[in-house]
C-alpha cells in the first residue's frame, strides 16, 4: 500500500473511532427502543396477559389485521389530510409573511420577534390557548361573534370544522418556522437581480415568480419536508382539543396508537400500527431526499 | 493559637474507642435490665423499625390529606412510607405494567376501579382475607364488614376473596343549579327520564341557561341510560361479556341521551372536560349536571359556587325499566409479589381505619369515604346536611345499590370494558354530531366491539 493509502486508512480508522461514542449512544437511546418496538409488534402483547410479550406463535397476525381495521385506515387518511393542508398553509403563509416583513425597519424587526412566539411555546401550552379559543362559553372569539350577532359553529365538535380547527392551530404554531427559514433565504438574494428585472420592465409579480421564487424554492422544499415529517407529531393539539373526535374525524395514526397502547392495553397491536407509521414517515423522508438530490443533479 | 491534629495512634483515647466503650456499656446495662425487668410493651411496638414500604396511587385529595397523618403512623410503627402519586392515566399505565410484569416495586397500591376485575382475575393482587381472617393481624374493631358493600363488590373474586378495601366512593347523583328558574316555570325535580327531557327542554335557553351539561367520558355517562331502558353494555357481565350495544334498549338510550345533549346542552358539550362541566353548573350557566357526588355537590358546598341558594342535589332520574345510577370506588391493595406484605397491611389497616376516616371527615370535611359507621355518624351528618339536604344519606343510598340484587356496575370492572368503552365513546359522538343515526352507529359499534375484543384475544 502507498503512503497515501496508509494515510487514508489511518484517517478512516480515526473517523470510526471518533464517531463510535456518539453512535453507541444513538443506538442505545434510539436504536434499541425501535428494535424493541419492532419485536413487540410481532407479539399479541397485552399488559394484563402475562406471557403475551414473548408469544411469537403468530408473528404477522397484527400486520394482517391492520388493513381490515377501519379506524387504522381512517387514521391514515386523517393524517394525510392534516399533513397536506397543514404543511401547505404553513409554507404558503410563512412565505407571504416573510415577503411582507422583509423590509429594514425597527417596527418590522420587533414584529418578526413577535411572530416567533408560537413556535417556542411548549406544544401543550399552544393546545391550551386554542382550547380556550375554541370553547364557546369562555372564548373571546365566540363572545366577539355574539356581539356582532354572528352564530359561530362549535368548531372542535363539529363534523365540518373539527379537522380544520386542528389545522388552524397547527398552522399558527408552526408558521413561524417556515417564516424564519424563508426570511433567511430572502435576505441572501442580492438586490441586483430584482433591480435588473425592474429595469427590464418586470412587474412585482414577475420579479417574485422569476427571480425570488427560484432562489427560495430549495428552502421551501426543505422547510416543507421538515414540517411534513413533524406534522405526524400533532399529538398534544388532538389530545386536548378533540380527543380524536367527534367520532374518529380527527383521529390521526399516532393518536390511535396511543389509545391502543394506553387505553385498551393492546401494546403488540399498537406497536404494529407505530411500525407502519414509522415506515411511512421514512418513505416520505427518503422520497423528499431523493427529490432534493434530483434537483441538485439538474442544477 | 493553632490546633495540632493528632493521629488515632497518638491520642490516648480516640473518640471511636470511647464510643465503642460507651455503646458496649449501654448494651450491657440494657441486657442486665432486660433480664431483671422485662421492657414495657410500648418499647416493643415498633416491629417495623428500619422498614420502608413503597406505595403508589393516582393524585387525589384523599392522599393529600392522608400525607398529613402519615408521620404519626411512621412514628407509631417505626416504618417509613414512600408514597408515589401520579396523574390518573399515568398511574394506571405504570401500575398495569408493574403488576402484570410481576414486579415487586410496590408494597401497596391503588386498585383502580376500572382495572380491578382485570387485576383480580389475572391474580396480580394478594388475597386480603389472609390478613383480615387473622386476629393477630387485624383486630375485631377494624371490622371489614363496615365498608359499604356496594363499594367493595369490585374487589372480590367469585370465591369471595377480597383484594382491596375502598378508600373512595363515587355515587352518580343529579345536581340542579337553577331551582329558581324551575319554580318560576312550575317545574318539579325530574324523577323519570321523560321528566328529565321535559325539564331540560323547558329550561334550555331561559336566561341563557342550558338545560343540561355533561362531559366527554360518554362510556361513564351513557350506561345508566342504557340500563334504565333495560339494556346493558355486555349481555351478562362478568360471566358473559358479549357486547350488547345494538339491542333496541341500547339504541333507544343512545337516541335519548344524544337528543338531550344535541338540544339542551351548551355548544361543544361533547368535548367538555369534567372541570368545564362543573364550572358551567357552579356559575349557573347550566341547570342539570349528572355525575359523581364529588363533582356535583360543590354546587351546594364549594366557595366557588354562585348558585348555593338555588341548588338541589338528588337521585338521578330512573329509567322506564330500571333505576341504575352509576357508582364506583377506589381501593387499596397489596401486589402479589410485594416484598413487605405485613407492613403494607399495617399501613392499609391504619389508612382505612375508622379513626382516620373520622378525622378526615371532621378535620377536612372529606366525605367520599366508604366506612358505613362513619357515614352514618352524627359528625358526618352535621357536615353533610346542606340546606336541609342530607348528602351523606344520598351518597350511601347510591353507593349501596350495586350490592343489592345484581351488581349492575359489573360491566365496568371486566377486563374487556376499556375496549368496548372506547367504541361506545366514538359511536356516541357520531350520533350526537349527526354522522350516523343511533341505529346505524350502534350496529356498527357492536361489530367493531366484537372485532376489537377478538383482536385482543377474547374468546367470544
Amino acid at each position: 500500500m502507498t503512503e497515501e493509502g496508509l494515510l487514508d486508512a489511518e484517517r478512516r480508522r480515526f473517523n470510526r473511532f471518533a464517531l463510535a461514542p456518539s453512535l453507541i449512544v444513538l443506538l442505545l437511546i434510539a436504536g434499541l427502543p425501535a428494535i424493541y418496538l419492532i419485536v413487540v409488534s410481532f407479539t399479541p402483547f397485552q399488559l394484563t396477559e402475562p406471557g403475551s410479550a414473548t408469544d411469537f406463535s403468530s408473528p404477522l397476525r397484527n400486520y394482517q389485521l391492520l388493513p381490515a381495521d377501519p379506524r387504522f385506515v381512517n387514521s391514515l387518511w386523517v393524517q394525510l389530510k392534516l399533513s397536506a393542508f397543514g404543511v401547505a398553509f404553513q409554507v404558503l403563509l410563512g412565505m407571504l409573511l416573510a415577503r411582507l416583513l422583509n423590509v429594514p425597519s425597527r417596527f418590522v424587526e420587533f414584529a418578526r420577534t413577535f411572530f416567533l412566539i408560537p413556535m417556542v411555546l411548549p406544544p401543550i401550552v399552544v393546545a391550551v390557548i386554542w382550547k380556550v379559543l375554541y370553547t364557546p362559553d369562555i372564548s373571546p372569539l365566540y363572545y366577539a361573534a355574539s356581539l356582532l350577532h354572528v352564530a359561530m359553529p362549535e368548531l372542535t365538535s363539529s363534523v365540518d370544522f373539527a379537522l380544520i380547527s386542528i389545522i388552524i392551530a397547527d398552522t399558527w404554531e408552526w408558521l413561524p418556522f417556515t417564516f424564519l427559514m424563508v426570511l433567511a433565504a430572502l435576505q441572501t438574494i442580492p438586490d441586483e437581480f430584482s433591480e435588473a428585472a425592474l429595469v427590464d420592465g418586470a412587474n412585482r409579480l414577475q420579479i417574485f415568480w422569476y427571480v425570488t421564487l427560484p432562489f427560495i424554492s430549495p428552502v421551501l422544499l426543505i422547510s416543507g419536508m421538515f414540517r411534513l415529517i413533524d406534522s405526524v407529531k400533532a399529538f398534544p393539539l388532538i389530545f386536548l382539543l378533540t380527543s380524536g373526535g367527534p367520532g374518529s374525524l380527527t383521529e390521526v395514526t399516532n393518536y390511535y396508537a396511543y389509545l391502543l397502547a394506553f387505553d385498551t392495553n393492546e401494546i403488540g397491536y399498537s406497536s404494529a400500527v407505530t411500525v407502519v407509521m414509522l415506515l411511512l414517515v421514512a418513505a416520505v423522508s427518503l422520497g423528499l431526499v431523493w427529490m432534493g438530490k434530483r434537483r441538485e443533479g439538474f442544477a | 493559637m493553632t490546633r495540632t491534629r493528632l493521629t488515632s495512634m497518638e491520642r490516648p483515647f480516640s473518640r471511636r474507642t470511647l464510643l465503642k466503650a460507651g455503646t458496649a456499656a449501654l448494651a450491657g446495662t440494657a441486657a442486665l435490665g432486660a433480664c431483671a425487668f422485662p421492657l414495657p410493651a410500648f418499647a416493643q411496638t415498633k416491629p417495623y423499625s428500619g422498614v420502608t414500604i413503597h406505595g403508589a396511587s393516582f393524585q387525589h385529595h384523599f392522599f393529600t390529606l392522608l400525607q398529613n397523618y402519615i408521620p404519626e403512623f411512621e412514628e407509631k410503627t417505626g416504618m417509613k412510607v414512600d408514597l408515589q402519586l401520579s396523574a390518573f392515566p399515568v398511574y394506571n399505565q405504570q401500575a398495569n405494567l408493574e403488576l402484570s410484569s410481576g414486579g415487586s416495586a410496590y408494597d401497596f397500591c391503588n386498585v383502580t376501579f376500572i382495572l380491578a376485575s382485570r387485576w383480580v382475575s389475572a391474580g396480580l393482587l394478594t388475597d386480603l382475607n389472609e390478613f383480615t381472617g387473622d386476629p393477630n393481624l387485624t383486630p375485631a374493631e377494624w371490622n371489614p364488614k363496615d365498608f359499604v358493600e356496594g363499594a367493595q363488590v369490585p374487589y372480590r373474586d367469585a370465591k369471595g376473596a377480597t383484594y382491596g378495601y375502598s378508600w373512595e366512593g363515587g355515587a352518580m347523583v343529579m345536581g340542579l343549579s337553577r331551582m329558581d328558574l324551575m319554580e318560576k316555570k312550575g317545574l318539579k325535580i325530574p324523577k323519570t327520564f321523560a321528566e328529565l327531557q321535559q325539564v331540560c327542554n323547558e329550561i334550555n335557553g331561559t336566561d341563557n341557561v342550558s338545560g343540561i351539561v355533561s362531559f366527554q367520558l360518554h362510556n361513564w355517562n351513557l350506561p345508566p341510560y342504557i340500563q334504565g331502558f333495560g339494556g346493558n353494555v355486555f349481555k351478562n357481565p362478568p360471566s358473559d361479556i358479549m357486547p350488547a350495544l345494538n339491542t333496541p334498549q341500547a339504541i333507544e338510550a343512545v337516541e335519548f341521551y344524544a337528543n338531550l345533549l344535541k338540544n339542551d346542552a351548551p355548544k361543544g358539550v361533547i368535548t367538555f372536560t369534567e372541570d368545564q362541566a362543573r364550572q358551567s353548573v357552579l356559575t349557573g350557566r347550566s341547570n342539570i349536571f349528572i355525575h359523581s357526588s364529588a363533582w356535583v355537590t360543590p354546587i351546594l358546598m364549594s366557595s366557588e359556587s354562585k348558585v348555593k341558594d338555588t341548588s338541589r342535589v338528588v337521585r338521578m332520574p330512573a329509567g322506564p325499566v330500571a333505576d341504575h345510577p352509576a357508582s364506583n370506588s377506589q381501593g387499596l391493595g397489596i401486589p402479589k409479589n410485594a416484598k413487605n406484605k405485613k407492613a403494607a397491611w399495617e399501613f392499609i389497616k391504619w389508612a382505612l381505619s375508622p379513626e382516620i376516616s373520622m378525622r378526615l371527615v371532621k378535620e377536612h370535611g372529606h366525605s367520599s369515604i366508604c366506612r358505613r359507621s362513619v357515614i352514618q355518624s352524627e359528625e358526618y351528618r352535621k357536615l353533610n346536611v346542606v340546606n336541609g339536604q342530607d348528602l351523606g344519606a344520598l351518597y350511601l343510598e347510591v353507593l349501596e345499590l350495586p350490592a343489592k340484587g345484581d351488581n349492575y356496575m359489573a360491566y365496568r370492572t371486566v377486563k374487556e370494558f376499556p375496549i368496548v368503552g372506547d367504541v361506545i365513546n366514538k359511536s356516541f359522538e357520531k350520533v350526537v354530531t349527526g354522522q350516523l343515526s343511533a341505529h346505524d352507529a350502534m350496529n356498527a359499534a357492536q361489530d367493531q366491539a366484537i372485532a376489537n375484543l377478538r383482536r385482543a384475544g377474547s374468546k367470544i
